[in-house]
């Protein structure tokens, strides 16, 4: 991280150096990079330049005199006392680490920005998301589940590739093998992606007494048994969780409350509170609703045996990128997993197909257009590939959970493009698992078509979600 | 210049009388009257309280920085006091300040070599050990070659 900072004070004798000193020790200590301006009595020293300017991640203003700000707009700054940089540097500069520190924008810009709509200004669409404080956080959290991603994703996609046999009950590695625990790791490494994901938009809203009610509610989320769903609520779960965690240990932290409880408000009563609200909430309130809409939907699918091909195929594909391995995902997963048993192979055919679009469109829209990525994003796409080959849908997630109004429906689009064509032209699986591996184990039925329904799902979803997505 | 040049062992106060914040900015400007480089004592002090009044120069770590550029001031100066019961300089960290020190600045100055020796210091007080050093010290030598060490 690199960071910029001015400090000043009055005289220009003492504190601006010692914030100086106490800024760039700190920042040191803490891993990040940081050169600080000094206004002092001697004139200003170690003066940032232009391009540094251009190339922090951001500014801290430490000044109890004005300075000029005009150097500075639209970068992200945070402006303090100057006393705070000296007594308290590591929270300056953790603000930064968890995005947690709007942009500078002068009055003026403030208000043509204001008065202009927002969905219109294309080219600024990067402020004005960046400024968004519900983006933000997502972005936190999304950047701090990705490492889980990729490391779950890669070694379950390995294992499963190469120790992996075609059963009944889907791809299975076999206990002795020396992948099995391979495997393990993988899925220990899912089982955080959504409390991690959870816990670190908590982060951004209500700082570190969040994270621990954010994690503790995303994984209850994720975790359906806590309400007797046979499936969590996924991505989508954690998301509402984090942000449900966030604002609830947000709201206790804004509570006045005597000096002699202060110092374990951030480490006992907030964090055990806010655990207890949201694990509530979760479990008498949003947990019930999820259990019997995997029901109706089962139920509703079950109902269209028998209509359309084609409209069952675009439900089916809808379904699974929607949450991609939460509740509606897992319907319409376990709806063909039982069809296989009743015959009905071709159910599978069509959403082994869907299931490997979403990591695999949005791998190859990152690689298409990295101006519209982070770049931590761009590293995703390649694992994504990896993981879409192996069919494992939820390799899209990082990419769904941060922008999620954009990335949903594009993956959406895409899977039911390759569902409708695997169903039309009689693809069939007899092995309840999709993406390109089944068909390496032999499980396809017209595996042209299968290659084809997959391609065509790809570059759909590739092409809508760079159409959609603004330059970052 | 030296840092030793601005901080003169009769400037070094081993233990502060003052029991509050006023009687030990009373000691100080004496000393610095005492070594003859105030011109008006009442205008430096004067300097000396509007700068508090600012916000108060007690940054915490026990350490408070009083001081003032005033056109009472001859040439620069320093004084320091300890005091390990500590008093109260309305800290930003409520805690008491033990290691005093008052800077004099005259306004006008040829040159800005002090100013550096005082940023020098004021980055260094910044340092854990040194402030422990300072407070362990048994003479005003022994401060003067930890603050020569700079």
């Amino acid at each position: 991280m690199k960071l910029l900072a001015v400090t000043s004070c009055p005289n220009g004798i003492a504190h601006t150096y010692m914030a100086a000193e106490k800024l760039a020790k700190t920042a040191e200590e803490m891993g990040a990079e940081i050169k600080v301006e000094t206004q002092g009595s001697i004139g200003a020293e170690n003066e940032l330049t232009a391009e540094e300017i251009q190339a922090a991640e951001g500014i801290i203003l430490a000044v109890d005199k004005s300075i000029d700000r005009s150097r500075f707009e639209g970068k992200r700054v945070v402006e303090c006392p100057i006393a705070e940089a000296i007594r308290q540097p590591e929270q300056l500069i953790q603000r930064f680490t968890e995005g947690n520190v709007p942009v500078y924008r002068s009055e003026r810009q403030e208000e043509s920005a204001e008065t202009a709509d927002p969905e219109k200004e294309t080219g600024e669409g990067k402020k004005s998301r960046a400024q968004n404080p519900i983006y933000r956080s997502l972005m936190n959290g999304v950047s701090y589940m990705i490492p889980f991603v990729v490391v779950g994703g890669l070694l379950i996609a390995l294992s499963l590739g190469l120790g992996g046999e075609p059963t009944a009950e889907g791809l299975v590695v076999p206990e002795d093998s020396f992948w099995a625990p391979i495997l393990q790791v993988g899925e220990s490494a899912f089982l955080f992606m959504v409390p991690i994901l959870a816990g670190f938009i908590a982060v951004s809203i209500a700082d570190r007494p969040g994270l621990a009610p954010g994690m503790i509610g995303g994984y209850i989320a994720a975790e359906g048994s806590f309400y007797g769903s046979e499936a969590g609520a996924g991505f989508i779960g954690g998301i509402i969780a984090g942000f449900l965690a966030g604002y609830i240990a947000k709201g206790i932290k804004s509570i006045p409350v005597p000096q002699v409880i202060q110092p374990i408000m951030p480490i006992l009563v907030i964090p055990l509170a806010a655990s207890i609200l949201i694990a509530v909430s979760f479990i008498y309130i949003l947990g019930s609703p999820i259990a019997s809409l995997m029901e109706g939907l089962t139920a509703f699918l079950n109902g269209m045996q028998g209509s359309s091909k084609i409209l069952l195929a675009l439900v089916l594909g809808a379904m699974i990128s929607f949450d991609m391995g939460g509740p509606v995902n897992k319907v319409a997963f376990l709806f063909g997993a039982a069809m296989i048993g009743e015959g009905q192979t071709f159910i599978m055919g069509a959403l082994a197909a869907a299931i490997c679009t979403p990591p695999l469109g949005m791998g190859l829209a990152s690689l298409l257009a990295k101006h519209k990525y982070q770049k931590e994003e761009e590293e995703v796409g390649k694992a994504a590939l990896a993981m879409g080959l192996v069919g494992i849908t939820e390799g899209a997630i990082p990419f769904a959970a941060g922008d999620p109004l954009r990335v949903i429906p594009s993956i959406m689009i895409g899977s039911m493009t390759a569902s409708a064509i695997a169903m039309t032209a009689g693809v069939t699986d007899n092995v309840p698992h999709g993406g390109p591996i089944v068909a390496v184990f032999q499980a396809i039925g017209n595996v042209p078509m299968f290659f084809a329904a997959i391609a065509a799902g790809t570059v759909v979803t590739a092409l809508m979600v760079n159409l959609l997505k603004k330059p970052v | 210049m030296k840092m030793t040049d601005l901080l003169t062992e009769d400037c070094i106060v081993m233990e502060l009388q003052g029991e509050n914040r006023d009687a030990v900015m009373e000691e100080l400007i004496d000393c610095l009257d005492r070594a003859g480089v105030l011109s008006d004592r009442e205008t430096f002090k004067n300097d000396l309280y509007a700068r508090e009044k600012h916000g108060s120069t007690g940054i915490g770590f026990g350490i408070a920085i009083p001081h003032g550029k005033s056109a009472g001031v001859k040439e620069p100066r320093v004084a320091f006091g300890r005091k390990p019961d500590g008093v109260d300089w309305d800290s930003m960290d409520g805690e008491p300040a033990n290691l005093i020190f008052m800077i004099a600045v005259p306004e006008e100055q040829a040159g800005d070599e002090h100013l550096k020796i005082l940023q020098a210091l004021s980055r260094k007080l910044i340092d854990d050990s040194f402030r422990q050093a300072l407070m362990e010290a048994k003479t005003g030598q022994e401060i003067l070659d930890r603050i020569g060490e700079m």
